[in-house]
C-alpha cells in the first residue's frame, strides 16, 4: 500500500509540466513579439496626409451699420499648409509588446487509504453424559469458528492549475528606429534626435 | 478582459468595399473605429473579440498597437480619433429613477 502511494506521487508529471510549460511560453513569447514587429513594419509603412498648420489671418473689416455709424468689424481669412505624408509611425502610434511576467504552476494531490479487518472468533462446546442401568456415556463436542474480512480502499485525487500573467511591455529600443530630424529652418541647421 | 486599440491588415488591396466589409465586422464585435488608412483601419476592439476578428476572410493581420503622447502628431491622432469616436458613439442620459434602479 505504501509503495503504491509513493508511486503515485513520484508519477506526477511535475518535471514534464514545468517543462512543456516552459516550451509554451517560449514559443508563445516568440509569436506575440513576431506580431508586434509585423506590426512596427506595417506601421513603418501605413502613411496618411498629415497638416501641419492650418494659419488664420485677422484683418479688419468695417462694417456700416444700418443706423449710419459704422464699427469695427474682422474677417478671418483660413489657409491650410500643405499637407504631406507621414507614417503612422512617426506620427506615433507604437506597436504594443508584451511580455509573460509571471508563471505559476499548482499541483494537488490528495490520498486517502482505509484498511478495515474485522475479526469473528466464535467457540462452542457441548457436553452429553448419559447413564444408564448397565452402562453409562459421555460425550464432547466442540467447535471453533474463525472468520477475518479485511477491506482496502484507495482513492487518489489530483488537479494542477496553470495560471501565467502577461503584461504590456516597453518596445525593445534596437526595434524602434531612430527619427533623425534636419531643421533646416535655423541656421545652421539644427539636428536632433529622437 | 479590456478594450485595446488594434491596427488590422487587409488581405489584398484595400478598395472601399473591403473597408466597409471590415469595419462591420469590427461593429459586429463590438468594435469602434479609430482611424482609416490605406493599409486597414485603426480600431478599439475588447480583447476577448480579436481572435474572432482575425479569422475574417478579409483581414491578414491585427496586431495591438498604442498612442505615443509625445508622438509628433499625437494630438493630431487624438483629434482624428475623436472625432471618428463622436460619430460612432451616442451618449445617452439616465432618467432618474433609471440610475436609481427602480
Amino acid at each position: 500500500m505504501g509503495a503504491d502511494v509513493g508511486h503515485e506521487l513520484l508519477s506526477a508529471p511535475v518535471p514534464q509540466m514545468v517543462y512543456d510549460l516552459s516550451q509554451s511560453i517560449a514559443k508563445g513569447q516568440l509569436a506575440l513579439d513576431t506580431t508586434s514587429i509585423n506590426t512596427l513594419k506595417i506601421l513603418a509603412n501605413t502613411k496618411f496626409d498629415y497638416l501641419p498648420e492650418i494659419t488664420e489671418t485677422l484683418t479688419p473689416h468695417p462694417i456700416t451699420t444700418k443706423a449710419g455709424p459704422t464699427v469695427t468689424g474682422t474677417d478671418v481669412e483660413v489657409e491650410e499648409s500643405r499637407t504631406f505624408p507621414m507614417t503612422l509611425l512617426q506620427a506615433g502610434i507604437l506597436p504594443t509588446f508584451y511580455q509573460f511576467t509571471e508563471t505559476l504552476i499548482e499541483v494537488k494531490i490528495s490520498i486517502s487509504s482505509h484498511t478495515e479487518t474485522k475479526n469473528e472468533f466464535e467457540f462452542g462446546a457441548e457436553v452429553k453424559a448419559e447413564g444408564g442401568f448397565l452402562f453409562g456415556s459421555a460425550s464432547f463436542a466442540s467447535h471453533v469458528n474463525y472468520k477475518t474480512a479485511s477491506t482496502y480502499s484507495y482513492s487518489v485525487e489530483g488537479s494542477s492549475l496553470i495560471r501565467v500573467v502577461m503584461r504590456p511591455a516597453p518596445m525593445p529600443p534596437r526595434a524602434m528606429p531612430k527619427f533623425i530630424t534636419v531643421n533646416t529652418l535655423v541656421t545652421p541647421p539644427q539636428i536632433t534626435t529622437s | 478582459m479590456g478594450v485595446q486599440m488594434y491596427m488590422i491588415g487587409v488581405k489584398d488591396e484595400l478598395t472601399q468595399e473591403t473597408s466597409r466589409e471590415i469595419q462591420r465586422a469590427v461593429r459586429t464585435h463590438d468594435g469602434l473605429i479609430l482611424m482609416v488608412t490605406r493599409t486597414g483601419p485603426l480600431v478599439a476592439l475588447e480583447e476577448a473579440a480579436v481572435g474572432a476578428l482575425a479569422d475574417h476572410p478579409l483581414v491578414r493581420f491585427i496586431g495591438p498597437v498604442s498612442l505615443n503622447p509625445r508622438g509628433f502628431a499625437a494630438q493630431r491622432l487624438e483629434a482624428i480619433f475623436s472625432e471618428n469616436l463622436n460619430k460612432q458613439i451616442t451618449i445617452t442620459h439616465r432618467a432618474p429613477e433609471e440610475s436609481l434602479g427602480q
